[in-house]
């Protein structure tokens, strides 16, 4: 299939808006009469409040009022109802709403907030799962069980356990006694931030006319309506929310956390708007963190390598509350099989309450922290049964016939791991490994991957388009923007669908509930595949009324007819044909007198048959869509400081389709990095009191230009997807997956010292080649 | 308890009533509404407000408004020339470096100071000078890619 625009290296179409400063951020608006919130946090992770004495506060200069979640009567959430938009008596972990000051400036509502008293009786703190889930552990939430929640979400009461997930496929007893042999371990990925740099916030409005109007650096906007409207029992289409552009996300700027808070404060004061934007310390303590992720593995396998069984507990240090990181979990489960083929798997998941602030969405959503264990053992499996880690992984990846764990028969069009891994390999492994010297040692790893979307059967994006009257197009989604580069997506995918250059079709800016299609949020490395097949729908339906105008004015049948992105022609004698910008709002005879519609369509796209978990064996059509990729880096240590060198890192990623390849391998590299900072740097500190011992950019180790690898390989095998526009599947995530694994075997192929938990730090690896005598 | 500046912004004088906490990020954003300076830590990190003051890149969080009486700044909004995009900012783009955009307008005035200073800054200076700013979207490279593309654009620009 040959195509115009697909496969193109367009410039994204807001990178001038970018680059001129001009682009405009949630702290970058001004509203008229608009006040700012600062926001008390308490002094302890786990404590009963007393009393709070705002009466100084209240005088300080520029205040209008002081808030506290005093006689706050509702919860909120979309997955487990158990938020609170600020702590009503209690407060569960460090970075809480505690009191809230508003004032004519951001500067006097910060001045005044300190001046706000609380007597606390502190109690027992929780920073680990495994301390949280015993049994009798101090309960976080004594309400724990009583609370709404989706249908397959089940708590244990009378615990800090969250929720509980078990997947069955087989029998894995069965599956453990057939094996030869077994490996296992314990792998930890700690609590992390994804720390976009611009820090998240809302703004909030109560209108005198009890519409709320609210303004968020969110992928969710829907959700946040919803929401919204359920806890101040107004209709959804009176909440109206705004995304501007947002300055990356990463994960946790979804599901609704800080606008509950923003939009609680500003009830109190209504008729204007409230801003509130996070510092970076409350960006930190705040708002959603990733991971905090053991997982406990054991892989039963026969002498010639062929995969029994697999037995996985992940165990959740889910933080204060478990809305957000319920399905986290879940992921985390179902794609603990990595891309491998297990006859009998037995899958649990625990999300447990602790007194840390709650973990959410991080780009790979789960998929990274369970297939680090995953990868890690195959590579430990290879060695017990001395074979190839390449021949162990290549008889048992997934292939067109296989089951996966969650029952799902995979085909061809879901990829080829296999094809991944070999492109990989060659650009890794395919020259002599450099020799050992003085100072550095080298090693290489490797790891193959699997993505699945964790979606919901409700997940539709929508997409609005509309012919204007000079034949360009305007095309409206609710997909939000956070860098990765969706609008030039929808542009090519766009133009490609019209046959119309990409130059005449605008992409929506900001989102706007009021006017833009429904979408139910901007995760899971969905948008391409699901936001492009609305697209393809959408220009369809519209092909399909100019035919129906232009069977008017040729006077034919509308079968007959071509379209060409300029002309509708006859497909016999093409000199037949009438121009696409005289008929896309209706043809205007030269009496005036004037036919058909005017061209605008709507159209959406889920993907096809997602289920709800099964009760009794949590299976489930629960992917529906899978990548596959594998990745491989070469390394070098540092023998005196223990300092790690990424040399070179290569990824490959069946992606289905490129749609623009400049903007892939920025989505790739740049997701490389981030892994990189996982694997080596990042991890945010809480100490046994629950208090956060690093939320400053300064002492929370981000990549830096200096941390990248010295070269990175990108490449992309494109077996076409069934569901995604021309084949394509997504990308977001998936260049995380790999990267913690592939680098902690290739430690290991170096030093050969076996890493069980990241981040791998310089002082790290100098204790162990001390202890190992290295 | 107030005391009372005056700044060159952009070309423009500016003279201002300020009440002695503020840092000129704050001068910019709220009282100037020049908000393509971006607010990304406070404790001179990760370079999102960087801008150029009496010919120095400086991080605008940290840079008190005392430091700035009688300065001449410029930021990301006194760059470009009309519609004319300075060639920094064309070569970032065209290099894909920008992709959510927040880290650009800090990272384009670190290299406008760099280049301004010197033209031909070797590569060794230029990812110094990269290293002062934190980008989660791009893994960097293309914004490397970008800087030494826009150093070769300004060069010819120089000589033509």
């Amino acid at each position: 299939m040959a195509f115009k625009y697909i496969g193109k290296s367009l410039i994204r179409p807001d990178a001038v808006s970018k680059a001129a400063g001009k682009a405009v951020y949630l702290d970058d608006i001004r509203l008229p009469g608009m006040l700012y919130a600062a926001i008390l946090r308490p002094e302890y992770a786990h404590a009963k409040i007393l009393s709070i004495d705002s009466a100084e506060a209240e005088r300080s200069e520029g205040v209008v009022r002081v808030v506290t979640g005093k006689g706050c009567t509702f919860r909120y959430g979309d997955n487990i109802r158990d938020l609170v938009p600020m702590a009503v008596n209690k407060v569960r972990y460090i970075g809480e709403p505690v009191a809230s000051v508003v004032a004519d400036s951001a500067y006097h509502a910060r001045q005044a907030v300190k001046k706000i008293k609380v007597d606390y009786e502190p109690l027992q703190v929780y920073t680990d799962a495994l301390e949280a889930m015993k049994p009798d552990a101090v309960l976080i939430h004594e309400e724990n069980g009583s609370y709404w929640t989706l249908p397959g979400i089940k708590a244990v009461p009378d615990t800090n356990i969250a929720m509980h997930y078990h997947l069955k496929k087989g029998d894995v007893e069965a599956g453990f006694a057939e094996a030869d042999t077994v490996v296992e371990g314990e792998f930890d990925y700690p609590l992390a931030s994804c720390a976009a740099i611009e820090p998240h916030g809302a703004i909030a409005w109560f209108h005198e006319d009890k519409t709320i109007e609210v303004w968020s650096s969110s992928i969710c906007p829907f959700i946040i309506r919803e929401d919204l409207a359920r806890s101040y029992e107004r209709p959804v289409s009176d909440v109206r929310v705004h995304i501007p552009e947002i300055g990356g996300c990463f994960g946790y700027k979804s599901d609704i956390t800080v606008e509950q808070t923003v939009a609680y404060v500003a009830s109190f004061v209504p008729g204007h708007p409230v801003k509130w934007v996070a510092s970076r310390r409350e960006d930190f303590t705040s708002t959603l963190l990733g991971h905090g992720i053991r997982t406990r593995m054991k892989i039963g396998a026969k002498k010639d390598g062929t995969l029994t069984a697999l037995k996985t507990s992940v165990y959740h240090t889910t933080g204060a509350y478990a809305d957000t990181g319920c399905n986290v979990i879940m992921a985390a489960a179902h794609n603990s099989t990595g891309p491998y083929e297990f006859p009998h798997c037995d899958l649990e998941a625990y999300s447990v309450y602790t007194n840390t602030p709650a973990v959410g969405a991080f780009r790979g959503y789960g998929h990274q922290e369970s297939q680090l264990a995953t990868e890690r053992l195959m590579d430990m499996l290879a060695r017990k049964l001395g074979m190839s880690s390449f021949a162990l992984r290549e008889k048992n990846y997934l292939r067109p016939g296989s089951v996966n764990a969650l029952g799902e028969r995979m085909y061809k069009s879901n990829g080829d791991v296999t094809a991944c891994a070999e492109k990989v390999r060659k650009a890794v492994f395919g020259t002599d490994k450099p020799k050992a010297d003085d100072r550095y040692v080298y090693g290489r790893g490797f790891a193959a991957l699997m993505k699945s979307p964790k979606g919901a059967p409700f997940s539709s994006k929508g997409c609005y388009l509309k012919f204007n009257i000079d034949g360009s197009v305007s095309i409206n989604m609710g997909g939000a923007e956070v860098g990765q580069g969706l609008r030039t997506v929808v542009r090519q995918v766009a133009a490609e669908a019209l046959k119309i250059a990409p130059e005449r079709i605008r992409v929506y800016t900001e989102i706007d509930t009021q006017f833009s299609p429904y979408e139910w949020q901007t995760i899971g490395s969905m948008f391409t595949i699901q936001g492009g097949r609305a697209i393809i729908r959408a220009a369809d339906k519209a092909i399909r009324m100019l035919k129906r105008t232009a069977s008017q004015v040729l006077r034919c049948d509308m079968d007959l007819l071509e379209y060409d992105g300029e002309h509708v022609f006859l497909r016999s004698d093409p000199e037949v044909k009438v121009a696409v910008k005289d008929i896309c709002r209706g043809y205007i005879y030269p009496d005036g007198i004037t036919v058909g519609e005017i061209v605008q369509t709507a159209a959406d796209a889920r993907l096809p048959r997602y289920s709800a978990p099964d009760p009794e064996t949590g299976q489930g059509s629960m992917g529906v869509t899978y990548t596959f990729g594998a990745q491989a880096c070469e390394l070098r240590i540092d023998r005196e400081s223990g300092e790690v060198i990424i040399d070179h890192f290569a990824s490959t990623f069946d992606v289905g389709r490129v749609i623009n390849p400049m903007q892939i391998r920025g989505v790739v590299v740049g997701g490389v990095v981030m892994g990189i900072g996982a694997a080596l740097k990042e991890k945010l500190r809480f100490d046994a009191d629950g208090i956060c011992e690093n939320p400053r950019y300064s002492r929370y180790s981000l990549p830096r230009l200096e941390d990248m690898p010295g070269k990175q390989t990108v490449e992309f095998v494109e077996t076409p997807g069934e569901i995604g526009p021309f084949g394509a599947r997504g990308i977001g995530e998936h260049p995380l997956l790999g990267v913690a694994p592939a680098i902690l075997n290739a430690i290991y192929d170096a030093v050969g010292i076996d890493f069980f938990a990241i981040p791998v730090t310089p002082a790290k690896i100098k204790a162990a080649l001390g202890k190992e005598g290295k | 308890m107030g005391e009372r500046i005056s700044l060159t912004v952009n070309g423009r004088l500016h003279t201002l009533e300020l009440e002695g906490w503020e840092k000129l990020l704050d001068i910019l954003r709220e009282h100037l509404n020049l908000t393509g300076s971006k607010r990304g830590c406070d404790d001179a990190t990760c370079g999102a407000c960087t801008v150029v003051l009496n010919g120095e890149a400086v991080k605008a969080c940290v840079t008190t408004a005392k430091k700035c009486a009688g300065g001449e700044v410029l930021t990301i909004e006194g760059l470009a020339d009309g519609e004319k995009l300075h060639p920094i900012q064309q070569a970032l783009i065209e290099a894909g470096a920008v992709q959510c955009g927040y880290c650009t307008p800090g990272i384009v005035m670190e290299l406008y100071a760099l280049f301004q200073k010197s033209p031909g800054a070797e590569d060794e200076e230029i990812r110094k000078a990269l290293s002062k700013h934190l980008c989660r979207c791009t893994g960097y490279e293309a914004i490397l890619e970008g800087a030494l593309s826009a150093r070769e654009a300004m060069r010819k620009q120089a000589k033509a």
